[in-house]
C-alpha cells in the first residue's frame, strides 16, 4: 500500500469480490454524479480482516432525470432497488434522505447503501476525498481522518473502533492527529 | 479479567497485530488472506430481502431518516 500523496494511494491488492462488486457499481454511478465511499467499506479496502455485507456511498443530489438515466442503466446492468422498483419511488426516498439499496438480480448481499449529502460532515466527505487506485481501476474514498473521528466520536461500536485502530496503524506515518481531533471537536458540536 | 474483558483484550490485539501485519507485507500477501474471509462469506451469503431488512432494522424497507 503506496501512499502516493494527501490524495491518492495505490493498493497493488488482489481485488475480493467486494471490491469487484464496488468497482462495477462506481463504473456507471460516476457517470451521473460525484460520489464518495464511506464507512466499513474503507478499512476493509485497506485490510482490515472482515466483511461487510454493504457499501456505504455519498452522493451529489440529482435531478430527477439523471436518477431515471442512471436507474436505467443500473438495470440493464442486472442490478435492482431492493426498496422498491419504481423510480419515482426510489427517488423520494432520497429526497427525504432515506438510503436506498442495490444489489445484483437475486442477491441480496453484497449490497450498495446509496445515500444524497444530507449535512456539513458529508459534504465534507465528498469534497475532501482520496483516490485509491486498484488493478481495474479506481475508487473516492473519503479522507481518513474524517473516517477515524466520526468512527471514534460518534459510531463507537467495538467494530467502528476496531476498523478506525485500523486505519490508524496502516495509515501511521501519514494521518494528521491534530485534523482527528478537530473533526472530533465538529463532531460533538454537531452531535 | 472477565470472559467479556478477556475477549475484548483478545480482539484488540488481533486487529492491531493484523494492522501491522498489512503495514509491513506486500499487498499481494496479505490481500489473499483477507480474500478468503471475505469470499467465503459472501459466498454463503443466503437471505432474502425480507430477512436483509429484519436483520439491518429498517421496517418496511427503509431506514429511517437519521442514518450513518
Amino acid at each position: 500500500m503506496k501512499f502516493i500523496d494527501k490524495k491518492t494511494i495505490e493498493i497493488n491488492r488482489e481485488l475480493s469480490e467486494l471490491d469487484k462488486f464496488t468497482l462495477d457499481f462506481v463504473k456507471i454511478l460516476k457517470k451521473y454524479t460525484n460520489y464518495v465511499l464511506v464507512s466499513g467499506y474503507v478499512s476493509i479496502l485497506l485490510g482490515r480482516a472482515r466483511v461487510s455485507e454493504d457499501v456505504d456511498v455519498i452522493i451529489q443530489r440529482i435531478d430527477f432525470s439523471t436518477f431515471q438515466a442512471l436507474y436505467k442503466e443500473l438495470k440493464k446492468n442486472n442490478y435492482y432497488c431492493l426498496n422498491a422498483e419504481k423510480e419515482s419511488t426510489i427517488y423520494d426516498y432520497l429526497s427525504n434522505n432515506l438510503a436506498v439499496r442495490f444489489a445484483k438480480k437475486d442477491k441480496t448481499i453484497p449490497n450498495i447503501e446509496l445515500k444524497w449529502v444530507k449535512h456539513k460532515f458529508d459534504k465534507l466527505a465528498i469534497e475532501d476525498t482520496i483516490d485509491v487506485k486498484l488493478s481495474k481501476g479506481d475508487l473516492k474514498i473519503s479522507n481518513l481522518e474524517l473516517q477515524i473521528a466520526f468512527k471514534e466520536e460518534i459510531l463507537k461500536s467495538p467494530k467502528d473502533l476496531d476498523d478506525a485502530n485500523h486505519i490508524k496503524e496502516v495509515a501511521k506515518e501519514y494521518l494528521d492527529k491534530k485534523l482527528i481531533q478537530k473533526y472530533k471537536g465538529m463532531l460533538r458540536g454537531f452531535y | 479479567m472477565g470472559f467479556i474483558e478477556e475477549n475484548e483484550k483478545e480482539r484488540k490485539s488481533f486487529v492491531r497485530k493484523w494492522a501491522k501485519y498489512v503495514r509491513t507485507h506486500s499487498d499481494k500477501d496479505w490481500s489473499k488472506q483477507q480474500n478468503v474471509i471475505i469470499n467465503s462469506a459472501l459466498k454463503s451469503a443466503n437471505m432474502t430481502r425480507e430477512q436483509f431488512f429484519k436483520m439491518k432494522g429498517e421496517t418496511n424497507f427503509v431506514k429511517y431518516k437519521d442514518y450513518r
